[in-house]
């Protein structure tokens, strides 16, 4: 038998506990088990690198905010338009789907490299590593969701003497958006990921730069802030698309 | 009175013309114009395929077929066949108002006549007048087929096609909207072709029901059903005459499966 759900006060109140009593644990139960703060700094710690170095971490976070934005823009885009391409010729997406998708079975840590040694050191290189990772699963997702018509969906059509322009922004389009705001949704933590990991091999600035610095400097307290900002980032990001969805969707 | 559809010898099926799977074979039908025609057939008798090729959705593999003295292509390009399917196919997406306009937002270039919107009258017609905001899946089964139905008849077709448009409902709603559908065709006087898969559906509604067998699809049963009803295509539900008709349809049907 499926559980009565949550009254709405327990519903905030849970996860809201549920935070707190890891906050609590990890500020006073580690350190009394002896933790060191050069592995796990305590949240009061973190705090304090936000108030100390608030200039250092903000200034890191803007190139990694632009990398990250423009990769998932550029990277959702291409996906959407050649997903366009493929649903409306067969016979180029008989012959370049499949090597599309042994693109995708690359690490993305084994091709940043060569990405890096085409565009140099400057932001370039990281808005492409972001915009690889977002492009495939946006493209797979949009294929699926531009086909998701049902055949009386496109039988209506037919019936109307639809045109192909008017059967893909009337029907295809918008029984494509849940998919693409599902990939959409990954994209925006994928995208930080991907500039983070652009920034490890070849960056001095950018919250990947400053995680490195900060691991070979054994700051570790700095090395937590910078994480909390990288996931704050996707979180934002994440938001963003589901409000955007809400206005896309209404149904 | 011309006739609404006259198909001759016509074969229908999937596939290549060399490898086809039948679905209808050398089927003969005249259909008069205005009149509401029932059919009736087990699963796979290409009752609904039949419809498919009125509406120009499929091309036969042989014979002929002229639908309004015209190929089927010319009677859809001029919008005068509407179509309801089973499921309502509603795009979820569009309000109410809007997925009863559709047929003004598409196609439109390809017209070649020009179609009124009337889509309040018909909303109004079909119970809906409150309903022009909603979405779709705010509205009940029988309410999406209505507005399914108000969409086909936006453009004031002469031919309406009706593949099982009620099969999903609960029986008073279907009963209902039988009735309703009876009244639109007292007026319109469209010719409508009306699948269904129920014996008591086919008979309260038709003026006529023909009954298809499968493997491959052909015509087994034509019945007239005017000498079971009324004027005007009335009759009762629980009319003993129209109940020895349903008895009559039934054993063919059985035969037919």
């Amino acid at each position: 038998m499926r559980q009565a759900p949550l009254l709405p006060a327990l519903a905030i109140a849970l996860p809201v506990f549920g935070a707190a009593s890891i906050l609590l644990a990890w500020q006073f139960l580690l350190p009394w088990l002896g933790v060191p703060a050069y592995i796990v700094p305590t949240p009061t710690a973190i705090f304090g690198v936000f108030e100390k170095n608030l200039a250092l971490l903000f200034g890191n976070l803007r190139p990694t905010l632009v990398e990250a934005l423009a990769g998932f823009v550029i990277g959702n885009l291409a996906g959407v338009l050649l997903a366009v391409l493929f649903v409306h010729s067969r016979m180029l997406q008989a012959a370049y789907f499949p090597i599309v998708l042994f693109f995708n079975t690359i690490p993305v840590l084994a091709l940043s490299p060569i990405i890096i040694l085409i565009f140099g050191l400057g932001m370039t290189p990281k808005i492409v590593i972001a915009a690889v990772i977002c492009f495939f699963p946006t493209l797979v997702n949009m294929i699926r969701g531009l086909d998701s018509a049902s055949d009386s969906e496109h039988e209506l059509f037919r019936v109307l003497s639809a045109t192909r322009w008017e059967i893909f922004w009337s029907l295809r389009l918008p029984r494509a958006l849940p998919m693409l705001f599902s990939s959409l949704r990954i994209a925006s933590a994928t995208a930080v990921i991907g500039a983070i990991v652009g920034e490890w091999i070849g960056s001095d600035k950018g919250l990947g730069a400053l995680i490195i610095q900060a691991t070979f400097n054994y700051q570790s307290d700095r090395l937590y802030a910078a994480i909390v900002l990288s996931s704050s980032l996707s979180i934002v990001l994440f938001c963003a698309v589901v409000l955007l969805e809400r206005r896309a969707i209404r149904y | 009175m011309a006739n609404a559809i006259e198909a001759r010898k016509l074969d229908v099926g999937y596939g290549s013309r060399r490898q086809a799977v039948k679905v209808l074979s050398g089927l003969d039908l005249t259909v008069q114009a205005g009149s509401f025609l029932s059919i009736l057939g087990p699963s796979g008798c290409g009752k609904s395929t039949l419809l498919r090729v009125v509406a120009d959705l499929l091309e036969p593999l042989g014979g002929t077929i002229s639908v309004l003295g015209e190929t089927p292509h010319a009677v859809r390009s001029r919008r005068d066949v509407g179509f309801v399917f089973q499921d309502s196919t509603l795009l979820p997406w569009r309000t109410v108002r809007d997925n009863v306009r559709l047929p003004l937002d598409v196609g439109q270039g390809r017209l070649t006549r020009t179609i009124d919107d009337r889509t309040d009258q018909l909303l109004a017609l079909m119970g809906l007048a409150g309903f022009g905001e909603r979405l779709p899946h705010q509205l009940s089964g029988g309410q999406r087929q209505r507005v399914a139905i108000a969409r086909a008849l936006l453009g004031q077709p002469q031919l309406l096609l009706m593949d099982e448009p009620f099969g999903a409902l609960d029986e008073i709603t279907r009963d209902r909207l039988n009735d309703e559908l009876l009244a639109l065709w007292r007026r319109s006087r469209a010719t409508i072709l009306f699948v269904t898969h129920s014996i008591a559906e086919a008979a309260y509604l038709g003026e006529r029901v023909i009954v298809l067998a499968a493997n491959p699809g052909r015509l087994v049963k034509d019945m007239d059903m005017r000498p079971f009803k009324q004027e005007a295509n009335r009759c009762s539900r629980e009319d003993p005459a129209i109940i020895s008709a349903m008895a009559e349809l039934r054993s063919a049907l059985e035969q037919a499966s």
